[in-house]
């Protein structure tokens, strides 16, 4: 399933606050440090449509969040990084099984691909068996 | 994992094998659906007969060295759906299930239990199995089984602090466990065996009954789709379906492989009443489908002052069994990195502080012998829809679970417990903490559980009003068309179900190689 390149956008700013860059010394990579995009399109291109809808219909709710959240008539990705996760914190504490499912999704998928990285296991001192990166982070380093 | 190349073992075909074919057509003694642990041991066993064999696998072949060790690349070649296949209720719970040669064995924890004898006293009395084989007979089997996929401990070289932490845990609060009897040969302890073995040491149904059935020769077609079953002369003759590979989704030729003495389903508790169901098998008893069992679970997860280390070890070395009759089972389990992040609590920095502790960390999990029932059938979309939802007493049950498996965790010297409920804190210091669950509602949506061990869909008895499949495991009302899965368990069992499967499957393909045609 297809997401528009505004939505890819969206998509990218949630996993660029939930896996953050420069927040830990042990791990100063974020999200937006390796190519996730490669990881990004290969999971929507063989993901089942079902769960591709899904996926959908979070990045929209959390996108439109601050309203709600914090009622300010802005955008997740127009938020200060700050902003964001208050955003996120609010909805993952929610007494509202659907709201606080949508960043624990966005957790689950960013950490999929990011914690799948052998660079990353290796700064955390696990002694990665694969030689060479998956398949999605080498075409995406490579576009 | 390439997916361009045909398969490079004999005997197996796979779409690149058969592009740009028009059909592929075949026939056996017997067609079998499925390569996991019902469809392997049949496989094992019919070819030792002297029988010819069909297998229709429609996941890929992957060979063990074509296997890459990240979690991801795992969902998408091994798992069905990704790893995103979920039961609707009040909670979506994944169903975790394997779809490659081999199936769910190869990504199982290669946990060995052989069915508990008081459930096969329940089955007995209350679905009349006993008319249909002994416990002895499983018995000889179980051992047979042990034999040759080399059940046992892991040796202490490659045990893993994850399990033997959960020892002292056990211990700690008085109870009795013991290190989980695994069907791995010369485990290497890298903690992998959810992602496939990357040494190919577990026995997992790709590199032992398959192999060995090819070797008698079988023939294996992956990538391959069953859709109907077509009868002749008023019996159960073949099936049809495609080739497709299950990732890209590309299609291939049809397919029809006759079988000239049976179909066997082993296609799982989920996709066989689907068959069944797409081709209007097993009516009278309107259970096509229903009834479904499994073991909903979840983990808990330790953080220790001492290095745990998950990536190394037994995936799942230790467990208890003390509490079964509870209804609860609990074993460690080592889940890779990208598992364990998305347990963890926080979002941002406090995700990535929390990181930093991973080989701080361990994890065990406890699962129910839930007595909830849900129902499978074809979703619009054309996957599977599964209804699935623990009943109060089920959760009352889980609740015990993690209150304990939090005990455990604290007797053995953990600093903090991450319990991953929601209405406790994210890091509780002290096991009295725990007993705030007991004040939750019991509200499925409060838990992380996974669904494993699925059990029921087309369950064995007498009568074609009460049951989907006879003693024989034949299918009530169409002659030739045989379940060997565990769809036909009347109900779970409270232990990993691989090797009953494997002495069901046995049993029956006996049976079906010494009947007459």
């Amino acid at each position: 399933m297809g997401f528009f390149e505004f939505e890819k956008r969206w998509l990218r700013s949630i996993f660029d606050c939930v896996i953050p860059s420069g927040a830990s010394r042990v791990l100063p990579e974020g999200a937006a440090d390796v190519p996730l995009e490669g990881f990004i399109e290969d999971l929507l291109a063989h993901a089942p449509a079902q769960f591709c809808l899904g996926m959908r219909a979070c990045t929209w709710a959390i996108t439109l969040a601050p309203l709600l959240v914090l009622g300010r008539p802005k955008t997740f990705h127009g938020l200060s990084r700050e902003d964001q996760y208050r955003v996120l914190d609010v909805m993952r504490s929610s007494d509202i099984y659907l709201v606080r499912e949508m960043p624990l999704l966005f957790k689950t998928i960013g950490c999929l691909g990011y914690g799948g990285l052998p660079r990353i296991q290796a700064r955390l001192d696990i002694e990665p068996r694969d030689a060479t990166d998956p398949e999605w982070a080498r075409r995406g380093a490579k576009s | 994992m390439s997916r361009a190349q045909g398969s490079s073992r004999q005997g197996i075909q796979c779409l690149a094998d058969v592009q740009g074919q028009a059909l592929v057509e075949d026939g056996a003694d017997v067609v079998i659906i499925g390569s996991g642990a019902a469809g392997a041991t049949a496989a094992r066993v019919l070819t030792d007969a002297g029988l010819d064999v069909i297998l229709v696998e429609e996941g890929a072949h992957i060979p063990t060295e074509q296997l890459r060790s990240d979690a991801y690349s795992s969902f998408k070649h091994l798992w069905r759906d990704m790893g995103f296949q979920v039961a609707e209720g009040r909670a979506f719970t994944p169903v975790l299930q394997g779809r490659a040669v081999g199936g769910t064995t190869v990504v199982n924890g290669a946990i060995i239990h052989r069915l508990p004898e008081p459930i096969y006293d329940l089955w007995a009395a209350e679905h009349a199995v006993d008319r249909s084989f002994g416990y002895r007979e499983l018995t000889d089997i179980f051992d047979q089984l042990d034999k040759e996929l080399h059940v046992g401990p892991a040796p202490d070289a490659v045990f893993g602090a994850n399990n033997q932490l959960m020892q002292l845990g056990v211990e700690g609060i008085g109870a009795q466990g013991n290190r989980i009897r695994r069907n791995v040969k010369g485990c290497q302890g890298s903690a992998h065996c959810n992602q496939g073995c990357p040494t190919g040491r577990k026995q997992s149904m790709d590199v032992s009954y398959v192999p060995r059935a090819l070797e008698r020769g079988a023939r294996l077609y992956a990538q391959c789709r069953a859709e109907t079953i077509h009868s002749k002369s008023g019996r159960v003759s073949g099936v049809r379906g495609r080739f497709i590979d299950p990732v890209t989704r590309q299609k291939g030729p049809r397919f029809a492989f006759h079988g000239r003495r049976a179909v066997v389903l082993c296609a799982s508790a989920i996709q066989t009443p689907q068959l069944l169901q797409a081709n209007g098998f097993g009516r009278a008893s309107q259970l096509v489908g229903e009834r479904l069992q499994c073991h909903p679970g979840t983990g808990v997860v330790g953080v220790f002052d001492n290095p745990v280390k998950l990536s190394f070890g037994a995936t799942q070395g230790f467990e208890t069994t003390h509490f079964w009759h509870e209804r609860m089972k609990f074993e460690s389990v080592a889940m890779p990195l990208e598992f364990a992040a998305a347990r963890l609590p926080g979002i941002g920095p406090e995700l990535m502080h929390e990181l930093e502790s991973f080989n701080h960390l361990a994890i065990w999990g406890v699962q129910v012998r839930a007595r909830a029932l849900g129902s499978v059938h074809k979703s619009l979309f054309g996957a599977a829809k599964i209804q699935y939802d623990m009943l109060d007493s089920d959760i009352e049950i889980l609740k015990l679970g993690v209150q304990r498996l939090i005990r455990m965790m604290f007797a053995a010297g953990a600093r903090q417990v991450l319990p991953g409920v929601h209405g406790l804190p994210d890091r509780i210091d002290s096991p009295d903490e725990a007993e705030r669950l007991f004040r939750l509602p019991n509200d499925p949506r409060l838990f992380h559980c996974i669904a494993a061990h699925l059990f029921g869909t087309a369950k064995l008895g007498l009568s074609k009003h009460s049951s989907v499949v006879d003693l024989n495991c034949q299918v009530h009302d169409a002659p030739g068309l045989y379940v060997f899965d565990s769809s036909v368990f009347p109900t779970n069992m409270g232990v990993n179900p691989q090797h009953s499967i494997c002495a069901l499957s046995w049993l029956m393909s006996e049976r079906l190689a010494s009947r007459r045609r």
